[in-house]
């Protein structure tokens, strides 16, 4: 039988439309914005100024602490300006404004595309390249991914699942970079199987995208022919289910293994990591190139078929240059998603720059995402039953509306994954996931509160 | 494009919405409507009509009137209960009967306790059990009036079959035709007629993932265990499974009236249980208790026990084994 995770979950139609789309690399435009916060932690601490000459691949900021990562200048060209901006919300963030001139790359970046199969001996010198080049998880998280990569002491590594599910409706570009970087990513793969000690290395990836496994599949076995350090590597197809993706749902789904609750991936000997992480591994370990640029998706209903694109996108280009050129937004658009539509966020300001974790602009039309007026609870337990979590949405809805604290953590309102699949099954159109995001927050502060009173 | 939306995540959303759902369960409930009017005629359609006029006005009327809120009749959860009442009732009962029927579900069941959602017990069911303790003998009168085909006047004329055992015991049924039964005629009210036409709405619901099958199939499974060891034992005294899962009200109640979402336990542990709560509640009413026929009662009563069931029974949740 096909693994996948063992409770809850959904089924929406997965609108690969893009997948088709080959990937086509993105002229340079005339100027980018590199925001200071592409990374879960504290937003990096620029070391340029105004007047200051780059070249791609530079760094440009500097981490602010242990959950922090550098940022690079992904252009050449003169600093114009380091100040606020706004980003895709709205919100003020710190960006490094860059005029670009010419297509400079720094010294010591290998720009040609030769395969280097040859696995570096050295684990610190690995994880020294991974953090100086800015890799961050490019899953959704952005999290720091020589952080993860480190599993603290007393901790072993049994599994590193390398996460190709891409169980997001309309997304693609984890799909395009398994079928036109297949061996990078398997490179990237045996890379940090190495610095985690030489673990199980599994690639999960959902049975929607047989090419995919396929590829994926035989890249894996050439590796293993013709080159060391690729062994234990191997091709996991799943059930076709959201959130497959999720690191949870992953971990169990792949080694039958439960994360308690407010523990952590390596507390049960998990390490995940995604398709596009590894490969902005191997960049970085096997080229020295630095997380500047990744591949995001243009697609949705309202797009004609010639209109779906894959880009690779240098990171800084406005979000309106990636639309422009791909051709302007579409008339029937209603709403903008940068990354799925079930966990992205809705653009507000579509000027804002891209990001290192950038994967898509998501047109919906009003029709597709208008939410429906609110009636009463049937108590048809959809939402338990969709939930992957196995929370009761409809209770913590209750709870959260009445002030009820207490009841709330009984009832785990901080396990919640925030996957939407209550708020997508419930037929009363109760905005389940809206009350229960901010629930959580809540208990989660009283949860530190208690913990930190303890010491 | 004027403005862009910005809303919080998720942004699709499944097309499932109340109305559609409560639309499903009419549409599962034909086959045994249509059944039953080919049987019971004229008189037959006048209760449909009766009952599922008057429990939509009814809520119309409250919701604007009485309670000046937003009218909920759109959902189709009314007319679900019209439907349901009228499946509950003997052919032959006049049509202001039908009417205080909906008046209880309606107006005392469902839109005292809040409207839907908030009641405890199923509307329909509170009708039909009001109008069996107040009005017995049009409740209990299983005159089959003539249908559009069949005749309706024949032997079993004024008696179900549980009434029979009821009254001559077990023999009184000794030569019912099961294969009868699973097509048509089988006394009783309009939705226990036709087995068949209640199992193809069962179908359906699941099919359409209206509901989940723990309910109706636990309720099913401990009627047939319960009676078996009773038959078994002593079958000159107690009827057999198939004739207990045949008869009366128990593929109506399973299928239609203990899977009502309000009214039933969310998971699936609880739905089990209120399950065989049901199941073994309507068998001790059939065999020892003074009323033929048990499942409406075993409902309610299982109904009253659900804040407790909900309360015990929670689903399983990830990583906290
Ligand atoms: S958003 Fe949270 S509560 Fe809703 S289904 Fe996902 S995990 Fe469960
Ligand atoms: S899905 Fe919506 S209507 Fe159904 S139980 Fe959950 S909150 Fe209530």
């Amino acid at each position: 039988m096909m693994k996948t995770f063992s409770i809850g979950g959904i089924h929406p139609a997965d609108s690969k439309i893009s997948k088709d789309c080959r990937i086509e690399v993105l002229p340079l435009p005339s100027k980018v914005f590199i925001s200071m916060a592409q990374h879960l932690g504290a937003p990096a601490v620029p070391v340029v100024k105004a007047g200051d000459k780059v070249k791609a691949g530079q760094v440009i900021a500097e981490p602010a602490g242990f959950i922090s990562a550098y940022v690079h200048s992904s252009v050449s060209g003169t600093v114009k300006s380091v100040g606020p901006r706004k980003d895709i919300a709205g919100n003020n963030m710190v960006h490094v404004e860059i005029d670009v001139e010419g297509d400079e790359w720094a010294d010591g970046i290998d720009l040609s595309d030769k395969l280097v199969t040859e696995i570096p001996e050295d684990v610190k010198a690995i994880l020294e390249k991974i953090k100086l080049n800015g890799v961050v998880g490019l899953g959704g998280a952005t999290f720091p991914a020589h952080v993860k990569l480190c599993p603290p002491p007393g901790k072993k590594a049994e599994c590193l699942i390398l996460n190709g599910a891409e169980c997001e409706p309309y997304l693609t570009s984890d799909y395009r970079i398994m079928l036109e970087r297949s061996r990078e990513i398997v490179v990237g793969a045996a890379i940090m199987k190495h610095v985690l000690g030489g673990c199980r290395t599994v690639i999960g990836i959902e049975e929607n995208k047989p090419e995919a496994i396929r590829v994926m599949s035989e890249a894996v076995a050439e590796l293993q022919k013709s080159a060391k350090g690729y062994e234990g590597i191997s091709v996991m197809s799943l059930k076709k289910k959201y959130p497959q993706g999720g690191e949870k749902q992953l971990i169990d789904a792949v080694m039958g293994r439960q994360v308690k609750s407010m523990g952590l991936p390596i507390d049960v000997g998990a390490v995940v990591q995604n398709v596009a992480t590894s490969l902005a591994v191997y960049e970085a370990v096997q080229k020295n190139m630095p997380l500047v640029t990744n591949v995001l998706t243009v697609t949705g209903d309202c797009l004609p078929a010639d209109r779906q694109h894959n880009y690779k996108f240098r990171i800084g280009m406005p979000l309106s240059y990636v639309a422009e050129y791909a051709g302007g937004v579409p008339e029937q658009a209603a709403k903008i998603i940068s990354g799925g539509p079930m966990m992205g966020k809705a653009i507000a300001n579509p000027d804002a720059a891209t990001v290192k974790g950038s994967s898509s602009l998501l047109y919906l039309t009003a029709a597709q995402t208008v939410r429906q007026a609110e009636s009463a609870c049937i108590r048809c337990g959809k939402c338990a039953d969709a939930c992957p979590m196995g929370l009761e949405p409809f209770l913590l809805n209750k709870y959260a509306r009445n002030g009820m604290m207490d009841e709330l953590e009984e009832n785990a309102v901080q396990d919640c994954i925030e996957c939407g699949c209550c708020l997508y099954s419930c037929p009363a159109n109760i905005p389940l996931l809206d009350i229960i995001r901010i629930a959580k927050g809540d208990v989660i502060r009283i949860i530190r509160g208690r913990a930190a009173q303890k010491k | 494009m004027d403005k862009l939306l910005v809303s919080p995540s998720p942004h699709l959303h499944a097309k499932t919405s109340t109305t559609s759902l409560m639309r499903d369960v009419v549409i599962a409930m034909l086959p045994a409507v249509v059944v039953s009017v080919l049987f019971y005629g004229w008189s037959e359609l006048l209760i449909f009509g009766v009952s599922v006029a008057s429990c939509v006005l009814l809520e119309y009327l409250i919701t604007k009137y009485l309670l000046k809120r937003p009218c909920t009749v759109g959902d189709w959860s009314a007319a679900v209960t019209g439907v349901l009442l009228a499946l509950n009732l003997p052919a032959t009962t006049p049509w202001w009967v039908v009417l205080i029927g909906a008046i209880v579900a309606i107006g005392v069941a469902k839109m005292t306790f809040g409207g839907i959602g908030q009641n405890l017990f199923n509307p329909a069911i509170a009708g039909r059990v009001f109008l069996l303790i107040s009005f017995p003998t049009y409740m209990t009168d299983w005159t089959r009036p003539q249908g559009f085909i069949g005749n309706g006047l024949d032997a079993m004329t004024g008696a179900t079959p549980l009434g029979m055992v009821k009254e001559g015991g077990i023999s009184a049924v000794a030569d019912l035709d099961y294969l009868d039964m699973l097509f048509h005629n089988i006394g009783g009210s309009a939705g226990e007629l036709s087995a068949l036409a209640i199992l193809a709405g069962f179908v359906y619901l699941l099919v359409r993932r209206v509901i989940k099958p723990y309910i109706t199939l636990s309720i099913l499974a401990t009627v047939a265990i319960f009676s078996g060891i009773f038959w078994a034992v002593n079958p000159a005294e107690y009827t057999g499974p198939l004739f207990n899962l045949l008869t009366g009200g128990i593929l109506l109640g399973s299928v239609f009236m203990a899977t009502d979402y309000v009214t039933s336990p969310m998971s699936n542990l609880g739905g089990v249980i209120f399950g065989v709560g049901i199941g073994v509640l309507t068998m001790l009413i059939r065999y020892f208790g003074a009323y033929p026929e048990g499942v409406s009662f075993a409902i309610l009563i299982m109904n009253s026990m659900v804040p407790l069931i909900n309360k015990w029974c929670h689903s399983r949740k990830y990583g906290r084994a």
